[in-house]
């Protein structure tokens, strides 16, 4: 019994010790570290917009987007804090600063574990320069307007699609922009099933339509790559409104916006 | 009885946790893609070893030889997580860099190893030989590693460009394949070596 | 959310196997891999204790380190859950089922300071796994391990019986065989990503 009341008596006292000084570390490095990483954003976005004065920020997606205004109040760009999943094992972590016009201004790479000597050419000028300057009516696409760049395909396509992504989500949320929907009649389109890719949060979401008497009767969701809880609830409405309104105009799911333009262009796909 | 500098180099040479023991070879392996970051994993891991030594040898006396080990266990840990939070707010790209690898320093097979048979049976100022040499042989190994693999895969020591424009680097080195392949190499240099020089 | 998983399974497995291209439970490799059974065993307390300590740790740092903002308690957490489990599986095991008990021998206490077991933990959370996906890439991720020990348990088996310099046996070759096994996975990668 005493050895017992020993034992359990001296790992306590240990763990207690070990705890006490653990939370002391904690408590002196916490401040520092959340410190930093909000000044690096601050520095960078004070990189992208000189007259940054003000900033409100924004969750949209899960991700954060910071909307800046000058001095004189006016709004004159966005900021995201945005990922893309390229081949490494955690997402890239970036910054896409895009002014009122829309045109991607900077690019900053924040964090990523792509492959040393290959993937983070993400990180160089020539890709970066590709990038800047591509504007919410550009296809911003690979082979399009962004050079592929050979052994780092699969980096490169992360990032780009994420990039349409994001500015797609900025365009609408931000500058009241749309993304091009050509009007689809139903009526004009014979009966069948019809298969279509759209662009959704982290990569291609792809829909099978089925026409049925001129009127979409069903949409499925056959793959997709979004985080699941977002998706969950585009999938959960999006195919529901278009067939209730039978139109691509269709208002998107708040806090899943991407995934529910992902539904929307691939239906769009599909019909057209 | 070993003298204490015996203590000293056998953990550098005779008895270098990574080449002769085949020790911690998990962060050997994934961090030593550049030097810095191999010297930066070895310099951590030295810490802790240091620490967990020095507090093992002290409490010797104190705790009861069954819980040994969940007590080494809770003091190894705690010093990982001091590294682990002190590296990211004071050194963030040596934190990033290194990973997943800083808690796995827990796990490195060579701290629990000194304390169990070492640190736990020796006085404090033997113990912290025996973490400094150890913690020394396996810094210097790793750094070793690292600079092989930075400059055959990417021309550069500590990040400066050594091998100029006429080398190709080997992107192999840089990546999984080459940590082994790197790693055993050295491994057969280093106890030929060993053989010429009449350690064994 | 079906192609969610088998995507999980087929990188944790090929195209990022935990110990051919992470590295994680390189130690006991060069130990265990000599003889193809002892690889398999090692594997299979590999895989049950994985998958149990994944789902245990995984409910521990949602449910009490996060809500609580003990983040930074999370290795201590971890390993200390991962120690007392193996010593519970020993001795539930002893108790329930000798025969398995006996067949993994010394591999089970050796769970402990395998690189692998915590690196999975850490690498649910911080992959944001859910519950369902935590369990299937711990699953994944020891079947890959097991398969990456027994491959090199066959070829070195075979090794037994070349001649070679007394410098090459033993690890330097077996490090080198590594390689190249690693090299051959790489292939795989790049199908998928996660």
């Amino acid at each position: 019994m005493r050895d017992s009341l020993k034992m359990a008596l001296t790992l306590l006292v240990i763990g207690a010790v070990c705890g006490g000084l653990l939370s002391v570390v904690n408590a002196i490095t916490q401040p520092i570290i959340e410190k930093r990483s909000i000044e690096d954003l601050r520095e960078a976005m004070g990189d992208f917009f000189p007259e940054m004065d003000a900033v409100e920020e924004r969750e949209i997606d899960g991700e954060m987007y910071y909307e800046i205004f000058d001095a004189g109040g006016d709004f004159i760009g966005v900021v995201g804090e945005v990922t893309a999943s390229g081949y490494g094992d955690e997402p890239i972590r970036y910054n896409l600063a895009v002014d009122s016009d829309g045109e991607v201004v900077g690019l900053r790479i924040d964090s990523h574990t792509e492959t040393p000597g290959i993937g983070d050419v993400i990180e160089e000028e020539d890709f970066q320069s590709d990038i800047i300057g591509l504007g919410f009516d550009d296809p911003i696409a690979l082979d399009q307007d962004v050079d592929t760049v050979s052994g780092a395909t699969v980096t490169v396509r992360g990032m780009v699609s994420s990039i349409r992504r994001v500015v797609d989500t900025i365009g609408m949320e931000f500058l009241g922009l749309e993304v091009e929907v050509v009007e689809i009649d139903p009526a004009d389109v014979d009966d069948g099933t019809y298969t279509g890719t759209g662009s959704g949060f982290a990569d291609d979401v792809t829909v099978e339509v089925t026409v049925s008497g001129g009127e979409i009767t069903d949409i499925v969701v056959v793959e997709h790559n979004d985080t699941q809880s977002y998706f969950e609830q585009a999938e959960a409405e999006m195919p529901g409104r278009i067939i209730e309104a039978q139109s691509l105009e269709v208002d998107t799911v708040t806090d899943a916006t991407a995934s529910s333009e992902g539904i929307i262009e691939a239906v769009n796909d599909a019909l057209n | 009885m070993t003298t204490i500098s015996q203590v000293f180099t056998k953990g550098i040479i005779a008895e270098n946790p990574v080449f002769r023991l085949l020790l911690g070879l998990c962060p050997v392996l994934a961090v030593t893609m550049t030097a810095i970051n191999g010297f930066g994993m070895g310099i951590a891991a030295l810490f802790v070893l240091l620490c967990s030594n020095i507090v093992v040898s002290l409490i010797r006396g104190v705790v009861p030889p069954r819980v040994r080990i969940p007590a080494f266990i809770l003091i190894i840990a705690t010093f990982v997580t001091i590294v682990d939070l002190v590296l990211n707010a004071f050194a963030p790209g040596l934190h990033e860099a290194l990973g997943i690898f800083i808690p796995l320093i827990v796990v490195n097979c060579m701290i629990m190893g000194r304390a169990e048979a070492f640190a736990r049976k020796n006085t404090l100022g033997r113990s912290i030989v025996d973490a400094l040499g150890m913690g020394i042989g396996f810094t210097l190994a790793l750094t070793v590693l690292g600079i092989v693999r930075e400059v055959l895969g990417m021309g550069t020591a500590f990040g400066v460009d050594i091998t100029g424009a006429a080398f190709e680097p080997m992107a192999l080195f840089a990546s999984p394949p080459g940590a082994f392949i790197a790693l055993g190499i050295l491994l057969l240099v280093f106890n030929l070596i060993i053989k010429r020089l009449g350690f064994e | 959310m079906e192609l969610n998983l088998a995507a999980i399974i087929f990188v944790a497995i090929l195209a990022n196997n935990i110990l051919l291209h992470q590295f994680l439970g390189v130690c006991p490799y060069m130990g265990v891999t000599k003889r193809i059974e002892t690889s398999v065993g090692m594997g299979m307390a590999v895989i049950f204790v994985m998958t149990i300590a994944a789902i245990i740790t995984w409910v521990i740092y949602n449910f009490l380190l996060v809500p609580f903002d003990l983040g930074y308690l999370r290795t201590i957490a971890f390993i200390l859950v991962i120690s007392s489990l193996v010593q519970l599986v020993e001795i539930v095991l002893k108790k329930t089922n000798p025969t398995l008990f006996r067949a993994l021998g010394i591999y089970l206490p050796l769970m402990t300071t395998n690189c692998a077991i915590l690196g999975v933990a850490i690498l649910n959370v911080q992959m944001d796994h859910n519950i369902i996906q935590t369990i299937v890439y711990g699953i994944a991720a020891a079947i890959g391990f097991t398969i990456a020990l027994v491959i090199m348990a066959g070829i070195r088996e075979r090794l037994d019986l070349v001649n070679m310099s007394s410098m090459l046996q033993g690890a330097g070759v077996t490090l080198i065989t590594a390689g190249l096994i690693s090299m051959a996975f790489m292939g795989f990668s790049g199908i998928m990503t996660l």
